[in-house]
């Protein structure tokens, strides 16, 4: 196909920042600012949408190529193309990022031209990184999506955001560069920054493990997995609400596609090798974070642990090198991506209304705003794994993958989801049941802006939770041949 | 026979600078047309005809290209130096000609510094260099910390120049010459002289343990001064550090080869250690130059990759940059004066949309953060370094480069996140703005762009 779809992609946010950046703020009123960045933001959902209607299921490998030469001497292309695991992802970007700014109209007051124009960036950032296969252009949007959140979070955040931000920063910072080192060497190697033709190349066993460990550094940090995870607490409470939404929704996802995508096609020996490791320190992801958010004060950080303890799911089920495991690994991705954006989004709308994220600071939410807990409900039950949404799925085929590696896996994976329960139940009834406090009583229900966007994710939540082949078809082929 | 031909270009600058001084007397203006027209047709000379003024020497293709693109880069960043410093000493109540003077002196001493093979001559060419540098240091005479800046410099950098020829002098006695190429086989004495030369180059290029110099001297001078020592001078002995190198095999002598890498490995980490508590602008940017020459340091051991270009690519982005950030700086005034903390670059962002937006562009940049063309100078010093084996050196680079983003994102924080405490002056300095935005923008376009700038200096040295 000559239509340059992936690059109009990345360049359609561009270009709207570029115009919003040069047109005078005086002038412009903030609604008016936000109302256009959605158009862009909307239209780019629409364009997304037609990569899966274009694309062909049957066929291997990269659709949608596009190629052309960056450095002359080098053999570092701007290679761009699609296969089935990178497009649900990238509509999941393109669909929470309209959100993200319908969720800020009023939120955001001031400096919102700044507002809207990071978030575009950040957009265009992530889908490159998506749609890019080619190491050094992936390794140049993996970190160049550092500078908006950066100032998103900085700028926009609670009171403690330097910090927050500053550490969200250097740690994944730190991660990366260790990355760029392999990077470098393994084009040194192989002459080509090409993903495919790494793919087929064979390492030194000794030097593949140190490969691996150093690209294990930079995707260990931006999952989170558990010694590295301390920056994301931090993080979710200081950013404002559609920062939260962005980061779970998406950026968490993109260390996982990275192990998808990179780590277990260059490194098959060393995706053996390390896979204890890996369950170790997922288990203790689970099982701790999943401690550590019962007893939570304060309800991003529980749903900030809960992500950890989620994304503990998807690196067990993507290390256990079968394809179910990783097909729910990948549906465990794109749930989360939904739901756990929907909760923050659940925290985000108290919040706007009350300024307060404490839990204690709430309950009998459900006697004055009776639709907020009918979403809370869904999405709560949906991450808690209730069949018939899409937390169930993914969860499932995780769990059933981990029996053919051992069965002590399964216990500990069974043990999360009990607590995943108890964490979000407890949550859900200490919020909205209970005796209504006399300072939550003149609290407005949902708008119908705030309706929209629930009913849109609650849709989607029910639909793959239901009718999971939707997905399943998209990744099916693409994932059989990462593990091959 | 001496072959004037190929002095041509110093003999330029010499012809300069009897210029100026006859008519620096009679008009201060005019000197800096003057040499603005002066180094403007220097560089079409040396594009049009660097290469033939050195053909009927036996240099090989190589060391003439670096030296014609040496002399290039040196006399455009004269241009643009000369250009932005009218503003700022104007401002500082510090116009008189003979700081065109002293530039250009250290222009001419750079210049001979850089094509010299000999011992001698490099000394003299590097004399000349560092004693317009004092000067320039001490030249805002009634401020007392630009005089101890001038008296620090001086008595360190005269401190260093005995080195330099003590170990010439050792070199003499063990070989009977001063030319670099008769210097083939190494022993212990000429070696101890070799690594007193390095030394004293490892001072004038501010690399640690030898940069005790640098915050100080940084911070007393007049701004203008301190970007004129961290750009064109420095670049020079660079420059003359690598042919050091390069001539005199130094890869090949265990020994020096050691202190390379430690001094290489200490300034990256010096660089980035005292940088994280400075408060002072100027003294956070010496410290950061320091872990940028650790960088430069690898780029001159590490030749496979893409031989001299690596190290060129590295200098002119950080040699841009340079000029970019103190572009900015000298354009900051407030009634008392220049800006001096980073705390009064807070709230940048609310005053002027041009200089911050800048300043994160120029601040990306040296942290090496896509997508700016800092991100690729360090990616090919570290392919550079990785493909000659260099892996312990690359992870402390990279380690460093981390530390370093904190600070970097410190100022950066400072502009757009925090609130403004006072009133910046509107200097409507219209060069300093031009050049600043336009080095912005070429730092961004070499990022999506570079081709030109690599088949440059790729197609220099093969």
């Amino acid at each position: 196909m000559s239509f340059p779809i992936l690059s109009l992609l990345i360049l359609t946010p561009i270009i709207g920042a570029l115009t919003l950046s040069l047109s005078s703020s005086a002038q412009l009123k903030n609604k008016t600012i936000f109302l256009s960045g959605l158009w862009i933001t909307t239209g780019e959902f629409l364009l997304s949408l037609l990569l899966p209607i274009f694309y062909d299921k049957t066929k291997n490998g990269y659709q949608f190529t596009e190629y052309h030469t960056w450095f002359d001497k080098f053999d570092i292309n701007y290679y761009v193309g699609v296969d089935g695991v990178s497009i649900p992802l990238i509509l999941l970007t393109t669909f929470l990022v309209p959100i993200c700014l319908l969720c800020s109209l009023n939120s955001i007051q001031n400096r919102a031209k700044e507002f809207v124009i990071y978030f575009l960036l950040l957009e265009s950032f992530i889908i490159g990184v998506f749609v890019s296969i080619d190491l050094v252009i992936f390794y140049v949007f993996f970190e160049a999506v550092l500078i908006p959140m950066f100032l998103i979070i900085g700028i926009w955040g609670g009171e403690n955001r330097l910090y927050a931000t500053f550490k969200f920063f250097l740690y994944t910072l730190a991660g990366s560069v260790l990355m760029l080192l392999a990077i470098i060497y393994i084009i040194s190697k192989v002459k080509s920054g090409n993903i495919e033709l790494i793919s087929d190349f064979t390492f030194d066993q000794q030097i593949e493990l140190i490969l691996f460990l150093c690209f294990f550094a930079s995707f260990a940090v931006k999952v989170p997995m558990f010694p590295f995870h301390t920056w994301l607490p931090d993080a979710h409470v200081q950013a404002p609400t559609s920062g939260s939404v962005i980061l779970a929704g998406v950026l968490l996802k993109l260390g996982a596609y990275g192990f998808i995508r990179l780590s277990l096609p260059f490194f098959e020996y060393a995706s053996i090798y390390f896979q204890p490791m890996i369950f170790a320190l997922s288990c203790v992801a689970i099982v701790y974070t999943s401690i550590v958010a019962l007893r939570q004060l304060d309800m991003k950080k529980m749903i900030a642990y809960s992500s950890v303890a989620h994304m503990g799911f998807v690196t067990i089920g993507i290390f256990t090198l079968t394809q179910d495991g990783i097909n729910g690994a990948y549906f465990q991705m794109i749930s989360h991506g939904i739901v756990s954006a929907a909760l923050f989004l659940i925290v985000g709308v108290v919040y706007e209304r009350h300024h307060t994220r404490m839990i204690s600071d709430y309950s009998g939410v459900t006697n004055v705003m009776p639709k907020y807990s009918f979403f809370f409900m869904i999405f709560m039950l949906s991450s808690v794994g209730l069949p018939g949404t899409s937390g169930f799925v993914g969860e499932f085929l995780v769990i059933m993958s981990t029996i053919s590696v051992s069965v002590y896996l399964t216990f500990f994976t069974a043990i999360g989801v009990i607590l995943g329960a108890s964490y979000m139940l407890l949550l859900y009834k200490n919020v909205n049941f209970g005796d209504l406090k006399s300072d939550i009583k003149q609290l407005a229900d949902l708008s119908n802006i705030e309706i929209f966007y629930f009913s849109c994710l609650a849709f989607l939540t029910m639909l793959l939770g239901i009718y999971p082949k939707l997905l399943f078809e998209m990744i099916n082929k693409s994932i059989s041949m990462s593990i091959l | 026979m001496i072959n004037f031909y190929q002095l041509i270009p110093e003999i330029f600058i010499l012809a300069l600078i009897l210029i100026t001084l006859c008519f620096g007397l009679l008009n201060k203006d005019r000197s800096i047309a003057i040499n603005t027209i002066g180094f403007f047709i220097l560089t079409l000379i040396l594009i049009n005809f660097g290469k033939d003024f050195y053909i009927s020497t036996d240099l090989s293709l190589n060391t003439i290209n670096l030296f014609v693109l040496s002399k290039i880069i040196l006399s455009i960043g004269s241009i643009v130096f000369i250009l932005l410093s009218k503003r700022p000493l104007k401002n500082e109540n510090l116009y008189r000609y003979e700081y065109i003077l002293f530039i250009l002196f250290a222009i001419l001493g750079s210049f001979v510094l850089i094509s010299s093979d000999n011992f001698l001559t490099a000394f003299i060419g590097l004399e000349l260099q560092s004693l317009s540098l004092y000067l320039m240091a001490a030249f805002n005479t009634k401020n007392l910390k630009s005089n101890e800046a001038g008296i620090k410099y001086f008595s360190l950098g005269a401190l260093s120049s005995g080195f330099l020829l003590f170990g010439i002098s050792m070199i003499y006695y063990d070989t009977g010459s001063f030319y670099m190429q008769n210097l083939n086989n190494f022993t212990t004495i000429s070696e101890i002289g070799l690594s007193l030369v390095l030394i004293s180059l490892f001072f004038k290029v501010s690399a640690a343990p030898f940069h005790i110099w640098t915050p100080d001297v940084y911070e007393g001078s007049p701004t203008i001064s301190t970007l004129f020592f961290a750009s064109l001078p420095k670049f020079a002995s660079l420059i003359f550090l690598f042919r050091v190198y390069q001539d005199l095999n130094i890869s090949g002598i265990q020994s020096l080869n050691y202190i390379f890498q430690i001094v290489c490995a200490i300034s990256l980490l010096v660089g980035v250690y005292g940088a994280i508590t400075q408060k002072v602008i100027k003294r956070l940017l010496a410290f950061s130059s320091i872990n940028h020459i650790g960088f430069m340091l690898l780029g001159i051991m590490s030749y496979q990759f893409m031989s001299e270009g690596t190290l060129f690519f590295y200098l002119i982005i950080y040699l841009i940059t340079t000029f970019g950030i103190f572009a900015v700086l000298l354009n900051l005034r407030t009634v008392e004066g220049e800006f001096t903390k980073i705390s009064q670059l807070n709230g940048l962002r609310f005053t002027s949309n041009s200089k911050s937006i800048s300043m994160l562009v120029f601040f990306f940049s040296l942290a090496g953060i896509p997508p700016f063309a800092g991100f690729f100078a360090k990616f090919f010093i570290l392919s550079a370094s990785i493909t000659d084996g260099f892996f312990f050196l690359s992870i402390v680079a990279v380690l460093s480069s981390v530390i370093a983003a904190f600070y970097y994102l410190t100022i950066i924080k400072n502009m757009f996140f925090n609130k403004s405490e006072i009133e910046p002056l509107d200097d409507n300095n219209k060069i300093g703005k031009v050049i600043f935005i336009s080095f912005g923008l070429i730092i961004t376009l070499f990022f999506f762009y570079p081709d030109p700038l690599i088949n440059l200096v790729d197609s220099l040295f093969k």
